[in-house]
C-alpha cells in the first residue's frame, strides 16, 4: 500500500496535464483512496494578450498544477468592463467553484460577482479590487507604504544616504501617484535627514516628456545624485536623458517599471534598480487564495495563510498581501519577460 | 513694424525669457543639454509647420497627435523588423499622407467642419492604435538611434534639417503661387475661386501635407531614442496649435507666418525648462502656458476690432 501510494504520487505530476489521468493521481493521493471532486478555478484578467496579465497567468497555472485543480482562463481582448461581466455570467452558468478576477471597473462588476456568490461560487479579487461585499478576499500586490518605502530606501542606498535627488511622476493629481509621493516623503523625513528632494516633475505618463524633464533636472541641479521615476514610462525616459547627458552611473536611476522596457538600460548600468511586485507570484497567490477559500482553509479573520512556494503570507483584514515589492537589478532582470 | 507686430512681440517675449535665464540661471546655456532640449522640439516644430498651413487655410486639424502616434508605431515596427530606416520613413510618410488625405476628402469635398472631422479621426486613430499596440513599447535595433551616427552629429542633423525645412516652406509660402493660394483661400474662399483658384484642391493638399509632415515628425522623434512609446503623440496637436496661435497665426484664417509659429513654439517650449531652472514648482507650468496663449488670443481680438472699427 505504502509503496503503491508512493509510486502514484511520483506519477501524478507527470500525468496532471492529461485529462482523465489527473483524476487517478487525485484519488491515490487522497487519504483512504476516496475520490474527491476536482475544484474548478476560473481566472479572469483585465485583458488577455497583455504581457502583465499573461505573466500573471503563468503563475496562476503553476499554482493550479500544484494544487491539482481545473483551471479556466478567459478575459476581454482589450480592457472592457462589460465583457468581464459577460464572462462571469458564463462561468455562473457553467458552475465553476471559484472565480479569481482583476476588476477593470470596481462597481461595474460587483453585481455579477454578487450573483455568483448567491449561487455558491466563491469570489476573490487580485490586482484591482471590487467592492468588499462582492468578494471574500482581495490579493493585494503592494501597499502604498510598501512601494514608497522600497523606492525611498532603494534611492538612499544608491546615494549613500546623502545628497540631492529629484522625482518624476505621471501627473501631480493622480491618486495612486500622490499616495506614493506622500509615503516617499514621509520615509525621507523619518529616516534620511541628509537627503533632499529638490524637485518633482510630472511627465503626463509619456516617455519623451519624462526624458525632457530629466534633461532639465540634470542641468538645473548639477549635484543631483539620483532620479526616482514613479510611473513606468518615466523610467526609460529618465535613463535616456542620463545616458545622453553622459552621466551614466554618476546619476543613479531607480523607478517603478517593467523589465521589458528597461532591460537595455539596466544592463548598461544606466538604471540601477526597478521596483515592482513579482507579477508571476501575484497570479500564483491569487489561485492559492482562491483554493484556500473554496476548501474552507481560509476564513474571515485569519491573520496569515500558507501559500505553497511563497510560504506564509500576511493578511490584513480581507487583503492577502503579496509582501514586499520585488527589486529587479542587472543580476536578475533576464529572468523576467514582462 | 505694425505688420509684424504679433511675430515681433512673441520674439520679444522669448528674448526676454532667455535674458532672465541668462541672468538668474546661466546653467541653462550649457551646450550639451541645450542641444538635447532643442533636438527634442524638432518633431513638434515639423508639426507646427503643418499646423500653420492648416490654420492659414482657415481649418484646424486636431488629429495630428494621433496621426503622429500611428506613424511612430508603423515606423517603429518596420525598423524593429530590421528593415532600413529609409523604408520605415517611406512607410510613415505614406501612412501620414493617407490619414491626411482622409481628413482632406471629408473636409474639402464633403464640406464638413474640420474640427468635427479631425475630432472623429483623432479618436479613431488613437483607439485603433491602443487596441493594436496595447501600450507596449517597441524596442528598436541599435543602428536606428541618431541614424547610426554619433549623438551630437545626429542632434545637429535633426536641428539643421528641421530648420531648413521651416525656411524652405516659409519661402514657398511667400514666393510661389501655391503658397499664395493658401492665404487666398484662407482669407476668402469664394473670392479665391473667382480668381481662378481651386479652394477644394488647395484645402485637400494642405491636409495631405499636414499628414505627411506628421509622418516625418514621427520618424524624427523615433531616431532620438532606442524605443518607441505608442503614447508619444498624445496631446501633441495642442502644442502645435498653441505654437501657431501664440506665433500670430489667425484662427480665422488667411494670416500668419512660419517664423512667428517658430518663435511661438520656442517660447512655449522654454517655459517648461525655465520653471525647473528658476526653481518654480511644476504646478505652474500649464497655468503659465495657458496665460501666454490667452494673451495671444486677446492680442488677436484687439487687432481685429481695431481693423473693423
Amino acid at each position: 500500500m505504502k509503496r503503491s501510494q508512493f509510486l502514484a504520487l511520483l506519477a501524478a505530476p507527470a500525468f496532471a496535464f492529461l485529462p482523465g489521468c489527473g483524476k487517478s493521481g487525485d484519488a491515490a493521493s487522497a487519504p483512504g483512496g476516496s475520490v474527491e471532486k476536482r475544484l474548478t478555478i476560473a481566472f479572469l484578467p483585465k485583458s488577455k494578450g497583455n504581457r502583465y496579465f499573461s505573466t500573471c497567468e503563468k503563475g496562476a497555472r503553476a499554482a493550479a498544477e500544484e494544487l491539482k485543480v481545473d483551471f479556466l482562463f478567459d478575459g476581454p481582448t482589450n480592457t472592457d468592463p462589460a465583457k468581464q461581466n459577460e464572462i462571469v455570467e458564463n462561468w455562473i452558468t457553467l458552475g465553476v467553484d471559484v472565480i479569481a478576477v482583476a476588476c477593470e471597473n470596481r462597481e461595474g462588476i460587483s453585481g455579477a460577482l454578487k450573483k455568483a456568490q448567491a449561487k455558491g461560487i466563491k469570489v476573490v479579487t487580485f490586482d484591482s479590487d471590487t467592492t468588499p461585499d462582492a468578494r471574500s478576499f482581495f490579493v493585494n500586490e503592494a501597499t502604498d507604504e510598501g512601494i514608497g518605502h522600497a523606492l525611498m530606501d532603494g534611492a538612499a542606498q544608491l546615494c549613500g544616504e546623502e545628497g540631492e535627488f529629484a522625482l518624476i511622476c505621471a501627473t501631480l493629481t493622480a491618486a495612486n501617484q500622490n499616495q506614493w509621493r506622500k509615503q516617499i516623503e514621509a520615509r525621507l523625513a523619518a529616516k534620511y535627514p541628509k537627503m533632499k528632494l529638490v524637485d518633482s516633475k510630472p511627465c503626463d505618463d509619456q516617455k519623451d516628456k519624462a526624458q525632457q524633464e530629466a534633461t532639465n533636472l540634470l542641468s538645473a541641479y548639477p549635484n543631483l545624485k539620483c532620479i526616482m521615476a514613479i510611473c513606468s514610462p518615466a523610467v526609460p525616459g529618465a535613463a535616456e536623458a542620463v545616458k545622453q547627458a553622459g552621466k551614466s552611473g554618476a546619476v543613479k536611476i531607480i523607478g517603478l517599471g517593467l523589465p521589458s522596457e528597461n532591460r537595455a538600460y539596466v544592463k548598461e548600468g544606466v538604471t540601477q534598480s526597478l521596483i515592482l511586485w513579482n507579477v508571476e507570484d501575484l497570479g500564483y497567490l491569487a489561485v492559492q487564495t482562491a483554493y484556500a477559500v473554496a476548501n474552507g482553509t481560509l476564513k474571515a479573520g485569519d491573520k496569515t495563510m500558507k501559500a505553497g512556494r511563497l510560504n506564509e503570507v500576511e493578511i490584513d483584514g480581507t487583503s492577502v498581501l503579496l509582501g514586499k515589492p520585488f527589486v529587479f537589478t542587472k543580476d536578475n532582470i533576464d529572468q523576467f519577460q514582462f | 513694424m505694425n505688420r509684424y507686430f504679433r511675430e515681433l512681440s512673441v520674439t520679444g517675449a522669448l528674448v526676454l525669457l532667455l535674458a532672465v535665464l541668462a541672468i538668474w540661471a546661466p546653467h541653462f546655456y550649457q551646450p550639451q543639454p541645450l542641444l538635447s532640449r532643442f533636438t527634442a522640439q524638432t518633431p513638434a516644430l515639423i508639426l507646427t509647420i503643418g499646423m500653420t498651413l492648416v490654420m492659414i487655410v482657415r481649418q484646424i486639424d486636431i488629429s495630428v497627435g494621433a496621426q503622429f502616434g500611428v506613424c511612430a508605431v508603423v515606423a517603429g515596427l518596420i525598423s524593429a523588423s530590421g528593415a532600413p530606416l529609409i523604408v520605415a520613413l517611406a512607410a510613415a510618410l505614406a501612412a501620414g499622407a493617407i490619414m491626411g488625405a482622409l481628413n482632406g476628402v471629408l473636409i474639402a469635398w464633403m464640406g464638413l467642419p474640420s474640427i468635427v472631422v479631425s475630432l472623429a479621426t483623432m479618436v479613431t486613430w488613437a483607439e485603433l492604435l491602443r487596441l493594436f499596440q496595447q501600450g507596449k513599447f517597441i524596442n528598436l535595433p541599435a543602428n536606428v538611434q541618431w541614424f547610426g551616427l554619433s549623438q551630437s552629429a545626429g542632434q545637429q542633423g535633426l536641428i539643421f534639417g528641421s530648420v531648413l525645412l521651416l525656411a524652405g516652406v516659409s519661402w514657398l509660402l511667400k514666393n510661389r503661387s501655391g503658397g499664395r493660394h493658401i492665404y487666398a483661400v484662407g482669407s476668402d474662399a469664394e473670392a479665391a475661386r473667382l480668381a481662378g483658384i481651386n479652394p477644394k484642391l488647395t484645402t485637400f493638399t494642405v491636409f495631405v501635407i499636414m499628414g505627411t509632415l506628421a509622418g516625418l515628425a514621427a520618424v524624427l522623434n523615433m531616431v532620438q531614442s532606442p524605443q518607441v512609446d505608442p503614447k508619444c503623440g498624445v496631446a501633441l496637436e495642442l502644442r502645435a496649435i498653441a505654437a501657431a496661435v501664440v506665433g500670430g497665426v489667425a484662427v480665422s484664417g488667411g494670416r500668419g507666418r512660419l517664423w512667428g509659429s517658430f518663435a511661438g513654439l520656442l517660447l512655449l517650449a522654454t517655459i517648461n525648462p525655465a520653471l525647473t531652472f528658476l526653481h518654480v514648482e511644476a504646478y505652474w507650468e500649464k497655468a503659465i502656458q495657458g496665460l501666454v496663449i490667452l494673451l495671444a488670443v486677446i492680442a488677436d481680438g484687439l487687432r481685429s476690432r481695431r481693423q473693423t472699427s
